[in-house]
């Protein structure tokens, strides 16, 4: 390295690796984790209730979850939230195949 | 069929044909079911006419002629009215079963289904453009300043993660928030520079802005090291963010108060914080309020802090522990455009990153004088003394809890006790101890009885 000449800030000995920031800070926004939650709450409601609203709402909750996850957030979540809606939207359609009724 | 004895007989017969015939007329637009009697009297008109033939054959044929004749008959067409030989047993009456609605599988009864999956598509494409929007702008950004991020630190973009030191590692946390750590400088432990792009993947949020637009914001944290910096807090921040600033930082609220800022020539909409007025005055020199009128929208929030310790954070308890504080100085960048930011954009960024590395080394240069260090130094052992306070008082209450409990515990053993002799001798000792406690108050009221 070259010698530290008066205006010249670089200082190859300073150098401090990077840390990352604890993941609960409080900086980082909620909706990935609320939307994996309504995507849960709506898929158990359509296996249980057999809504298929519910479970189409569920698919786009996990979806927009999936949009708004950090990297840090492991993969299995996301897969497990999307693997949930996905077989409560085919399990209501495999008991009865009729189109769906809008809940209005 | 039945031959009637008066003589008008065959007249009548002649009546039937023509009714017959004209049946046949209105037949076509009259319903299905009317068509079977007509079929039936034709049958029975073919009956009557071979009945006829037998019996009346000898008598002439040329009587009748007339019927066998075509042009007799208005509208009367061979081939529809006359049954062409097929045998009635082989017309199937063919009744359409009533089918219930749902047992119909047509495709286009599915149509909010296909209306979901729609959704579903545009959502992803949306997304993947989105994403690559929010990569093209991070990268633009990174390209525009790393020059500049390489004349300033050794190291630009070091992930942390792999061995040896990385660079140019642009880190991405989120599909909108890319962060990028730089280090190795005189007097600066490390610069951390985050990305906050607007969220272009995420469909909801894109129609949100439409009602609430919102703008892409760079954050650079810039931590000092320890000693460099003399002991002030200092805020300069746009109206807007300066009350949530005040309230929500901890050294904001605890240190500084709300200052004009008419002072210093720099525009009405931002608002000073600040706890010792020669720093300010020191660090609003003359270049960075003009840097402050030529940027005004998009420079956010500048914050010059030796006591910083992040944004309260919201616990029911008073935390024991003083929370770690750490010198750093914090700017926040909007780019301007409302979310409409294109890559090129970014180009006119650069003198802000000046601007942060200017008032780095002008904070790390800044002496203050002797009463101004003794009046931070005041604040921070008041700020010192109330936490104490807070955490003895708390610590207090808890000692307090425990005594409740240990005499509670005390009771329960008392009343559990089983063989009523014991029970006594542990209830004389309580009430003997608890006496001995009383006594100097039953004493006096002896005396004032006599």
């Amino acid at each position: 390295m070259q010698q530290p000449n008066a205006n010249d800030p670089k200082r190859a000995n300073k150098i401090v690796r990077y840390k990352a920031q604890p993941a609960g800070g409080p900086g980082d926004d909620p909706t990935p984790d609320y939307m994996n939650l309504l995507g849960m709450i709506f898929s158990m409601c359509g296996l249980m209730m057999k809504l298929k609203w519910c479970a189409w709402v569920a698919v786009y909750c996990s979806f927009i979850s999936f949009a708004n996850s950090r990297t840090t957030d492991d993969t299995k979540q996301m897969l497990s939230s999307f693997m949930l809606s996905i077989s409560a939207v085919v399990m209501s359609y495999l008991q009865n195949p009729q189109p769906m009724q809008p809940p209005w | 069929a039945f031959v009637e004895d008066n003589d008008f007989a065959e007249f009548e017969e002649f009546e039937d044909e023509e009714d017959g015939v004209v049946n046949d007329e209105s037949d076509d637009d009259v319903q299905e079911p009317v068509k079977q009697p007509v079929e039936n009297e034709e049958m029975q008109e073919f009956d009557d006419e071979q009945e006829e033939e037998e019996d009346e054959d000898p008598l002439s044929d040329d009587e009748f002629e007339h019927l066998h004749d075509e042009e007799e008959f208005e509208n009367f067409d061979r081939e529809k009215d006359t049954p062409k030989g097929k045998s009635p047993d082989k017309l199937p009456d063919l009744q359409m079963a009533k089918v219930p609605l749902h047992l119909r599988t047509s495709w286009d009864s599915f149509y909010l289904e296909m209306l979901m999956i729609a959704g579903l598509t545009v959502y992803f494409l949306n997304f993947l453009a989105g994403k690559n929007k929010n990569c093209k702008l991070a990268t633009a950004w990174l390209s525009a300043h790393k020059e500049l991020l390489e004349t300033q630190f050794s190291i630009v973009g070091d992930d942390g993660v792999a061995k040896e030191v990385t660079s140019g590692v642009l880190m991405k946390e989120s599909e909108n928030v890319y962060t990028l750590w730089c280090s190795g400088r005189t007097c600066v432990e490390g610069m951390l520079v985050e990305l906050k792009l607007l969220k272009r993947q995420d469909l909801i949020n894109l129609l949100l802005r439409i009602f609430k637009p919102a703008s892409d914001q760079v954050i650079v944290k810039v931590d000092l090291d320890d000693g460099k910096m003399d002991n002030f807090v200092f805020c300069v921040a746009q109206k807007r963010s300066a009350a949530k600033l005040h309230k929500d930082m901890n050294d904001l609220s605890q240190f500084t108060e709300r200052k004009s800022s008419e002072k210093f020539d720099m525009p009405v909409s931002y608002q000073l914080l600040s706890e010792v007025g020669e720093a300010t005055s020191a660090v609003l020199d003359k270049k960075v309020c003009q840097m402050l009128t030529k940027h005004e929208g998009v420079i956010e929030y500048i914050h010059i802090s030796d006591q910083f310790s992040g944004p309260k954070v919201q616990e029911d308890t008073q935390p024991t522990k003083m929370p770690d504080t750490k010198a750093c100085l914090m700017f926040c960048f909007t780019i301007p455009g409302k979310g409409k930011t294109r890559a090129s954009d970014m180009e006119d960024l650069k003198p802000l990153l000046q601007l942060v590395f200017y008032c780095v080394d002008k904070v790390s240069r800044l002496q203050l004088s002797r009463e101004a260090r003794m009046k931070a130094e005041k604040n921070r052992q008041k700020a010192e003394e109330m936490f104490l306070k807070a955490a003895h008082t708390q610590r207090q209450e808890l000692a307090q809890q425990r005594r409740e409990e240990r005499k509670r515990a005390e009771k329960e053993r008392l009343m559990a006790e089983e063989d009523p002799d014991r029970a006594r001798k542990l209830e004389d000792r309580e009430n003997r101890r608890e006496s001995k406690k009383k006594q100097p108050k039953m004493k006096m009221m002896k005396i004032k009885a006599m």
